[in-house]
Order: structure tokens, then sequence, then C-alpha cells
């Protein structure tokens, strides 16, 4: 094992590594995918001047994207994204409060541990979709039922992931606590709360993901403002390159949300990322 | 120092324990009785599963024993928990916290000051060698400087009785016989009762006033070895013939312990 010295600049050396590894791999996939784009088009320009199809309309040009955002760019910005992400952080948020609070009542006591699981299994094999459309018939068009959604959606990997990183507390060390006349209560918080951490981010990780997907999803059935509802108008009236667009800014804000989790994961597992488990050479910053 | 004066600080009386372990019963103590006086140094040492950690378990409160009781401070103690020092063989140390936040985790759990038990840890961390370490954590530390960072929290619970479980058995040679000298070093200053658990038989012949032989299971006190080697004995030569003589005195005893199953 090494010796202590300059740690901290080590750690934020990795966070930049895993920065530049980022920018590099997003390049990469922008050369694939124009690359891709630039096969397609071809194969468009070809089959138009056979056929006479349309297909402008189905593989948008990347001038179109341009020009939707263009067109939409004031009311995107100051209605249909703020009203998305607010519905996403406010579920995720909720989600997050939620599922720690059932990780630590599961944890609590053996009962509600037999209670809550079957619960939990079940209400994710029950179609969201179906859930979502009840919602939003009984509490109407607002942002509530939205939020809702969203946190049908992350509840459950936040939930999981930290009720099993509280049971995976060293059970020796647990003892140790107790032996030294520590209470219950002490416990808890010095040692199984701060074990789970790790587990913890690795839910919320997923929960973010799923986040941004989830209000679309609500919006998507009925709404007056937020990305979903843009999509649902843009495929209704066939306009494909606006449906593009909103495809490209809910990948994005996924994208921006699971690096803010990320960020927030490094500072606060500092012990986590300069330790030996570190050198386990991962996917990064994904 | 090791003559037994005045009133033990803990005394164990009559301790048997049998638990069940995959549908086995181990009788795993019985009939333990010893007492230690303020500022000795007693190891134990046995053949492996004779008990001592279970030993350790009831002394601490983790563990009821079946008959028998403990007596700390001349009051039975049935509320054990928190009221001797222990460092189990393993150093757990929390992996999030630094090292200094590790060490006062003691006065932490007793609701004292955090600063002042922080102030009086940076104090002491130069004697335990872990001096410009406060701000590491502890996976960056090698074997010994853990171990000395468990003592140094060991210590800081403030105990009269510190209960250590082969804190060195997984030490190199030599990080083990440094630690042995320092060890004496800390326990001279600080005037702890100590009970050690060993393997070694030099060790635990270096170490102590007194060593403990228990039996195979369950585990029996069947020899007393008083050691009147003179102190300081940081400096002592390995090859003292006193201390050669006890090793085998302590190394027959043993043998016959373990019911020459070896």
């Amino acid at each position: 094992m090494g010796q202590a010295n300059a740690r901290p600049r080590r750690a934020s050396a990795r966070l930049l590594t895993d920065v530049a590894r980022a920018v590099i791999l997003t390049a990469v996939a922008v050369v694939v995918l124009a690359f891709f784009a630039s096969g397609v088009l071809q194969l468009a320009i070809e089959v138009r001047a056979q056929e006479n199809l349309a297909l402008d309309t189905i593989f948008p040009s990347v001038s179109a994207v341009r020009g939707a955002w263009e067109a939409h760019r004031d009311r995107l910005l100051e209605e249909h994204i703020p009203e998305t992400l607010w519905e996403t952080l406010a579920g995720l948020a909720m989600a997050t409060v939620l599922g720690v609070t059932i990780a630590a009542l599961m944890d609590f006591s053996r009962v509600l541990r037999w209670l809550l699981y079957p619960l939990l299994v079940v209400s994710q094999t029950i179609p969201i979709f179906a859930i979502a459309i009840l919602l939003i018939l009984i509490f109407g068009f607002g942002s509530g039922p939205k939020i809702t959604v969203v946190v049908l959606f992350c509840f459950f990997p936040v939930a999981l992931n930290t009720f099993s990183g509280l049971q995976s507390a060293d059970p020796e060390l647990l003892s140790l606590l107790r032996a030294m006349g520590a209470s219950a209560r002490q416990v808890w918080t010095k040692a199984r709360l701060p074990a789970a951490m790790p587990s913890f981010f690795a839910g919320l990780r997923i929960a973010a993901t799923y986040s941004v997907v989830g209000a679309i999803f609500g919006e998507y059935i009925t709404a007056q403002r937020g990305l979903g509802v843009f999509l649902k108008r843009s495929y209704s009236s066939f306009r494909l390159d606006q449906a593009y667009l909103a495809i490209l800014l809910t990948a994005a804000l996924s994208l921006l949300l699971v690096l803010l989790v990320n960020l927030v994961e490094r500072l606060a597992l500092r012990w986590y990322y300069t330790s030996r488990r570190a050198s386990w050479r991962g996917p990064g910053i994904y | 120092m090791s003559a037994p004066a005045g009133t033990p600080c803990l005394e164990v009386r009559g301790i048997s324990k049998t638990f069940r372990d995959g549908g086995q019963t181990v009788r795993a103590l019985e009939d333990v009785s010893f007492a230690a006086w303020p500022g000795e140094f007693i190891t134990i040492i046995g053949p492996s599963g004779s008990g001592k950690s279970t030993l350790f378990n009831v002394i601490t409160g983790l563990a009821e024993p079946d008959a028998g009781e403990i007596v700390l401070a001349c009051d039975v103690a049935r509320d054990r928990a928190g009221r001797v020092g222990y460092m189990p063989q393993r150093d757990l140390l929390l992996p999030w916290r630094t090292v200094l936040n590790n060490v006062i985790l003691g006065p932490e759990l007793d609701g004292r000051s955090r600063r002042e038990a922080r102030r009086r840890a940076r104090e002491l961390l130069p004697l335990f060698g872990l001096d410009g370490f406060a701000d590491a954590f502890p996976d960056a530390l090698s074997g010994g400087m853990r171990q000395r960072a468990a003592l140094l929290r060991t210590f800081l619970t403030d105990r009269e009785v510190l209960l250590l479980d082969e804190p060195f058995g997984a030490l190199d040679a030599l990080t083990r016989r440094e630690l042995q000298r320092w060890l004496l070093g800390v326990w001279e200053r600080f005037r702890k009762t100590i009970l050690f658990i060993t393997h070694d038989v030099e060790e635990a012949v270096y170490l102590a006033d007194r060593v403990l032989v228990f039996s195979a299971r369950p585990g029996r006190i069947v020899k007393e070895l008083r050691v009147d080697l003179p102190r300081p004995r940081q400096t002592i030569s390995l090859l003292s013939e006193d201390l050669r003589r006890l090793e085998a005195e302590l190394m027959i005893a043993l043998e016959a312990a373990s019911g020459g199953a070896r």
C-alpha cells in the first residue's frame, strides 16, 4: 500500500481524466452518428430520386433540426424545458426521500421488511403507463401528476440499493460500536448510514437516468407545457425535425443530471474515491 | 508493579459460556475466574478455539455468560457495554473517516466534546507514529499504521481496562516486534490495565506481568505464569536466559493444554 501524499490532487486529476474521457467519447459518438447520418442522407436522396418519396420528413437534415431549434428556442427555453426540469428535479428529490425512507424502514424492522419488500416488487410490475393515465384523470393536467410519475419511476432503484447498502455494513464493525457503548441510533448514524452511501449513489444514478424519461412520459399523456407535450405536438403535426430536437434535448437533460449526481458523489464520497477501491478503472463518469 | 495490591479493577468470576453453532452445542468457556489489578499487563494464550475471544465478548457485554459474573470497579456489571476499551483482531477503522476522526470515536460516542477529543488526539498522533496522517483515510495507511490508529482509538476511550484481541496477529515479524516495544512504552506512560490475547509464546512472555494459559475447548485457565522480568523491557535481549526459560515453560504448558494434539 502506498503512502498518503498528495491524494486530494490525485482525486481531482481523476475527475479531470473523467471529463476528458467524456469529451472524447462524445466526440466519437458524434463522428459515428454523422457518418451514419450522411449514409442515410445519401440513401434518402437516392430513394427520393427514384420514387419521389418525401423521406426528408422522416430523416430530417441537421439544418432542419437546427431550424426547429431556432424557431422554437424561446418557448423551449422559457416554458417547455423549465417545466420538464422542475418536474424531473422535484420528482427525483421526492423519490430519493421516499426511497431512503422505505430502505430505512425495511432496515429497522424485520416485520416491515416482510411487508414492504413484496409491495416494492409488485409496484414495479404494474405498468406505469396505466397508472400515469389514472393519475392524470384523477389529479388533472398540472405538474403534480407528472411529478408522481417521476417518483414512481425513480424510487425503486433508490430504495433497493440503499437497503442493500444498509444491510452490507460489516457486522464486526457494528459489534465493535456496541462494545464501545454506542446506542442503536449511534450505530445507525455512525456506521450503517455511511456504509450505505456508495450503494445509495449507485441507485440515485439509475434514478437520475429514469427521471427525465418519466417526466416526458407523464407530459406525453397530457400537459400544457413541457418537452413531452412538445414531442407529442411535433408527432401529431408530423414535424419530425421538431421531434428529433425534443429527443436530443431529453438526452442532453438526462446526461446533465447523471453528471450532476456523479459530481455530488465524488465530493460526498471522497474517501471512497481516494481508496484502493478506486484503482478499479471503471467506465468513469458514466 | 505486578504485585497484587488494593482492589482489582476487573474480576472475572466463574464464567461459563455455551453457544450453538450450526446445530452443534459448543462449550466455549468453563468456570473461568481471574482478577486484573490496576496497571497490570495480562496476556492470554491458548490453542485456537479455546474461547479467548468469547471471553472478551462476555467482558465487553456483547455476549451474556451462562454462569458467573463480571465485576468492574468493585461492582457487578450487568450493563457492561462501553465500560472497557476493546480492540478486535481486525482494526475496523471506519473507511469514510480520516484517521483523526476515527481515533476520536470513543469520546464521540460518549457525547464528549469532539473539539477537545481532536486536540488530545493531535497531541498523541506523533507518539502513535501517525504524525502527518491526521487527515489521511485509513486505506492509505500501512498495516502497522492501521493497528496503531486502532490502538490510539482504544486508548482514547479513556477506559481503565483495555482488551486487545491479537492486535499484532496479522503483521510481519519485524513490524510486530517494533510494535511490541512501542506498546510497552505507551502502556508505561498511560498505566492502563491491559488484557492481551496472543498466539505467540514470545509475545506473551515479553509483554506480560502474568500469562494466563487457556486449554482447548472448553476453555479453562490451566496455568498462570508470573513473569518477573525487570521493566522497562524495551532493551531486554531476546537471548536473555530468563526470557528463554519462561518461554520454554509456557510452551510446555501450552502443549499440555492443547492435549498433545500437535
